[in-house]
């Protein structure tokens, strides 16, 4: 059997459908035709007229389409008005009969979704913009889309509900993004959205089910072995599986959600950081959450749980944790478990009163909001931490006024945007938790000096012919450009733009926090942050010849042939009148 | 202040002073119209284009040219002139002038463009 592609198979069943409405159409055509070809016309000098064949076909045409121009082009006769009737009877159901059939199937379902498969296809085919293939489009899904939108980036949509689709064709994103319903793991299907296209920059498996997941990412790397990948898992075996394959990164929201939580508690300075960085709601720079160090409540211990444990517990934060099905293996010494749902007497028994803080992490929303009121009411001083599991509840958790609301799609989404707009912001954040606390305050501090209170804006740039033509021609000229000065403003020149280099890629390597005498070369990724009415500007900057010297140098530069001639000359005599005098 | 500026705003502005100054008038009528202020036009266009030769930038190119194209237009009227004006000093047929002007009035329009981009430049650079 030979492939065939989805024209090819709409084409098919086409055919194939309407094999008979046409068969009848010929048959009736070819009768009616012939027959009034036949017929005796109006007697003209003795002799009876016939219609020709054209003219038969003529009066077919507009009769069996039941238009009706009238005895065209000469009255007939009585056997011809005869067969007239025979023909607008025959003519006009056959016509009936292959537009009923058609109808019928552009109504079909099969047919609907192979032309939407089709017509999927081709708009990835004929799209030249970069763009991400995004499987699964449920609240993390839908908010990494809508993340994608607000930085201008495309993205493919595959899932396997047919309602999710239809609903993003009523979202308004700034860039076209085409969905299908489709099961993704499927070959076909990925190919269809683009796997194998040029401008395709990445593939985010985001299903709910982690075997879809692993699959999709296995299928992709057959098909695209230099796309990168990034998946969702949250087991252990699956992300062993994915691991050795290279160029996949796995997010595990249950990982990254305990981490938040955990610079949330231990790393205040780093999750403001990290949270301004992303835009959340109500985050001031350089204003962190007060978590207490103490003992803290943990209520639920699923996959969520075991993460939060082991992050909290390898940072020496003393856990209580409530939940019905807790096995103690494993455990710590210093761990108190109550085996019951967190409601008022097993909050009671883990010690609310004189807990520093707690975190109500079920996969359970009502669960959750039942327990904060409890906690309320018990221990109204306690630092309360809530996970939020659907996007729906939203007013309710802004409504419970818990301390800090968590909310897995949303950290995923974030993370995974991170990953594909601006990689070296995670690298950043996650080379400031490696290293003491003191340096994520000096790079908050730096950073409230260049863009106090205005919302950060984060984007990074390439020092590439494509992107900064003035500056790699600069740089291979034999010229020297520091950070510092790239970073001045040409319309107060010694003083600088409120925007901060807060890493560059060169070769592979990432100089975290470079400083303003750093030395750049062609070919380094900068990522800034700034105010962002900078960005023009500096792009300006890389784009301008004039502009790059006069900011380098300070000197503005004769543009046209003969001003620069006269420039060389008077420097020229200049020296010549220095060597004149020293002689 | 930077004299290279002042010196290409001068002409470029002066071409569209000067421009202006042939065009107004009737169009049809010889005695609105000097050849000495055209001849000069041109004059000052050509210096204008020269001064812009080496300018990498984009709006440099931009206004390298709108100068090209009012050189060019001015040049056509002139040399439109020199054929259609008659021997023995007659004042040139209404309609040769009509053709002379229109052309005129479209380098006015490159040199318009050519001054606008100057402004605006100089206004968004801000310094």
């Amino acid at each position: 059997m030979t492939p065939t592609s989805d024209l090819d198979r709409v084409a098919m069943i086409v055919l194939r459908y309407m094999r008979r409405p046409l068969f009848a159409l010929l048959f009736v055509y070819s009768v009616g035709i012939i027959g009034m070809a036949l017929m005796p016309g109006q007697v003209v000098d003795g002799e009876a007229t016939r219609m020709n064949l054209f003219h038969a076909f003529y009066f077919f045409t507009y009769t069996a389409t039941t238009t009706g121009f009238g005895e065209l082009p000469n009255g007939f006769s009585e056997e011809q008005r005869l067969w007239t009737i025979l023909c607008l009877y025959t003519g006009v159901i056959a016509w009936f009969y292959a537009i009923g059939s058609l109808i019928h199937l552009v109504q079909n379902p099969y047919f609907i979704q192979a032309m939407d498969g089709f017509r999927f296809a081709r708009k990835v085919e004929r799209n030249a913009e970069p763009f991400v293939i995004l499987c699964g489009f449920g609240d993390a899904g839908s908010l990494l889309a809508r993340g994608l939108s607000d930085h201008r980036m495309r993205a493919v949509i595959l899932d396997a509900d047919p309602e999710r689709i239809k609903a993003l064709g009523v979202r308004d994103y700034t860039v076209p993004m085409p969905g299908l319903h489709a099961d993704a793991s499927a070959p076909k299907h990925l190919l269809a959205a683009g796997v194998e296209h040029p401008a395709c920059q990445a593939l985010v498996a985001l299903t709910n089910n982690n075997d879809v997941n692993l699959k999709i990412a296995v299928m992709a790397r057959h098909l695209n072995p230099g796309l990168r990948v990034v998946c969702r898992s949250t087991s252990a075996r699956h992300e062993a599986n994915l691991r050795a394959l290279d160029n996949v990164t796995v997010v595990d929201p249950f990982e990254i959600f305990a981490q938040l939580l955990y610079w949330a508690i231990a790393r205040p300075e780093l999750h403001n950081l990290n949270a301004w960085f992303v835009g959340a709601r109500g985050v001031a720079l350089g204003a962190p959450l007060k978590a207490p160090r103490g003992n803290w409540i943990l209520c639920g211990y699923g996959r969520m749980g075991y993460w939060v444990h082991r992050y909290l517990g390898a940072h020496g934060v003393g856990l209580r944790i409530i939940d019905p099905d807790v096995d103690a293996q494993g455990d710590g010494e210093d761990t108190v478990l109550v085996r019951a749902h967190a409601d008022h007497a097993a909050l009671v028994t883990a010690g609310i009163d004189d807990a520093a803080g707690i975190v109500v992490a079920t996969d359970c929303d009502a669960d959750n909001l039942s327990t904060l009121l409890s906690v309320t009411e018990l221990n109204p001083a306690v630092f309360r931490i809530v996970r939020q599991n659907s996007h729906e509840n939203q007013v309710a958790f802004d409504a419970a006024r818990a301390d800090l609301v968590l909310q897995p799609s949303l950290t995923t989404a974030r993370r995974i945007l991170k990953l594909l707009i601006s990689p070296l912001v995670q690298e950043l954040i996650d080379w400031l938790a490696e290293r003491e606390p003191s340096r994520t305050e000096a790079v908050v501090a730096r950073l409230q000096a260049t863009v106090g209170a205005e919302p950060p804006h984060l984007w990074s740039v390439r020092l590439i012919p494509g992107e900064a033509p003035a500056v790699t021609r600069y740089l291979d000229s034999d010229g020297m450009i520091t950070l510092g000065a790239l970073c001045r403003d040409a319309r107060a020149f010694p003083d600088a733009l409120p925007c901060e280099a807060l890493a560059v890629r060169r070769e592979g390597r990432s100089i975290m926090l470079p400083d303003r005498d750093f030395p750049l070369e062609g070919g380094d990724e900068l990522l800034f942050c700034g105010v962002h009415w900078v960005k023009p500007i500096l792009q300006a900057t890389l784009h301008n010849p004039y502009t790059l010297r006069y900011v380098v140098t300070g000197v503005d530069a004769p543009r046209g042939y003969l001003f620069a001639w006269l420039d060389a000359r008077s420097q020229r005599r200049r020296s010549d009148h220095r060597l004149a005098g020293r002689r | 202040m930077n004299l290279e500026r002042v010196v290409f705003g001068f002409f470029i502005i002066l071409t569209l002073s000067l421009n202006a100054a042939f065009v107004l008038g009737s169009i049809e009528t010889a005695a609105h119209h000097n050849v000495w202020i055209l001849t000069l036009t041109i004059i000052v266009n050509l210096v204008a284009i020269g001064l812009k030769l080496g300018d990498r930038s984009q709006t440099g190119a931009l206004l390298l040219a709108s100068g090209l194209v009012a050189g060019f237009l001015l040049i056509t009227a002139r040399v439109v002139w020199i054929v259609a004006e008659p021997g023995g000093g007659d004042a040139t047929a209404p309609d040769d002038m009509a053709d002379i002007v229109s052309i005129a009035t479209g380098a006015l329009v490159a040199n318009i463009v050519a001054t606008v981009i100057l402004v605006g430049d100089t206004l968004l650079a801000r310094r």
